[in-house]
């Protein structure tokens, strides 16, 4: 059982590296700017994901854990909770991260504008004929 | 040929994850990095023992976020607003803001219903955001469920409608500001209290710390608030909902535009 479970997590960590790869490969080779874009925010969402997954932690031979919210407010529990819950550092950070992420997103997704109201295309081989 | 792609792909990732787990134990943190995590749990909550160092609220993320390390989320904040601010800059030679005629929009049905959904829609998110200190959730989160409301309206009806009925972008930069001024004006609420009573303490500062005594109420009529966090979420969410509107206004106002142009 213990098997099956470390295997269904690597799927998952296996499946980051997988996309990862892949919207790297987007980010560089795609010629068209919103598909960079789409990309971009792929690869955001996969360290963030990551994230997240290095903070979980499954304590093996104990109970399961919990999310970092407490439910009950007695000092019994807050010494319980502290053992067990997950990393709340990392869910914290990803929102930092995924607020900033947005805000670059928003400013790109500005320039492409500014980008096609020049140029009157978002294909980037084109851009760079077109250029000088 | 796509499908061989995918199916390679699918076995590639499950060996792959095979590997991983034979050496699952080496990959993942060890529990060195436990003892940040168990301070910031142990003291989200906790007037029992850590009365010095606790934000009192239930939820250890929004602790972190707005209290543990609330700089970051200020600069966060600013971040966002900058990005906003230089994208309106940049686009400005290319907006147009006039109210013309709004356009046809979809049915009747999707209209009354968008009536309907409307308040619910502006409900869900400021409860998502005003908990944000007892559940998942936040100013942020909450902003981006309102956020929705001016989308639905801007597919729905049309951006002409949006603009005359006082939506127009210097509107919402004005409320994205009062929020960012309520942001920075809780930051230092307990410096200028204690500057006033002749104590001190420091800029975002929450709750009673070793050598400043001064803190932000615990409860308001009975209610948990734990101090700054709840005001730093209703200011955060006026921020986020204002700023997303002006984005969508924008772009929509460039495809009608571009439109034009043709």
């Amino acid at each position: 059982m213990e098997i099956i479970n470390t295997y269904l997590l690597s799927v998952v960590l296996a499946s980051l590296l997988a996309n990862f790869v892949i919207s790297l490969y987007a980010i560089f080779f795609k010629p068209h700017y919103i598909k960079k874009i789409i990309a971009l925010t792929i690869f955001s969402d996969t360290a963030n994901t990551f994230a997240i997954f290095i903070g979980y932690r499954r304590w093996i031979n104990q109970n399961p854990s919990k999310v970092p919210v407490l439910t009950d407010l007695n000092p019994r529990a807050v010494e319980e909770f502290a053992k067990l819950a997950v990393d709340p550092l990392p869910q914290a950070l990803v929102l930092t991260a995924i607020v900033i992420g947005l805000a670059v997103i928003l400013f790109l997704v500005f320039l492409g504008w500014i980008l096609y109201s020049h140029y009157k295309t978002l294909d980037m081989r084109e851009i760079r004929r077109l250029r000088g | 040929m796509k499908t061989v792609e995918v199916v390679v792909l699918i076995i590639l990732i499950l060996a792959l994850a095979l590997l991983i787990t034979v050496g699952f134990e080496h990959i993942m943190p060890s529990t060195a990095v436990r003892p940040p995590a168990e301070f910031y749990l142990y003291a989200t909550y906790n007037p029992y023992k850590l009365r010095e160092y606790t934000v009192m609220s239930p939820e250890a993320v929004t602790a972190i976020v707005w209290d543990f390390r609330g700089l970051d989320t200020l600069f966060e904040t600013s971040v966002f607003y900058l990005a906003l601010i230089a994208g309106l800059a940049l686009t400005r030679r290319l907006l147009s803001e006039r109210a013309e005629k709004p356009g046809h929009g979809l049915s009747l049905i999707v209209k009354t219903v968008t009536r309907i959904t409307a308040p619910m829609i502006i409900v869900v998110g400021a409860s998502i955001a005003l908990h944000g200190h007892l559940t998942p959730g936040g100013g942020f989160q909450g902003g981006s469920v309102i956020a929705v409301l001016p989308m639905v309206i801007i597919v729905v009806f049309s951006v002409s409608f949006l603009i005359m009925r006082g939506f127009t972008t210097s509107k919402m930069i004005i409320m994205r500001s009062l929020g960012l001024f309520g942001i920075g004006l809780t930051a230092i609420a307990l410096f200028l209290v204690s500057l006033i009573q002749g104590t001190h303490a420091y800029v975002f500062q929450n709750m009673i710390k070793p050598d400043a005594q001064t803190s932000m109420p615990i409860y308001i009529a009975g209610a948990l608030i734990s101090g700054t966090l709840w005001f730093f979420n209703l200011f955060e969410m006026f921020a986020v909902a204002a700023g997303f509107s002006i984005a969508f206004i924008v772009l929509m106002l460039a495809r009608t535009l571009q439109v034009e142009e043709r």
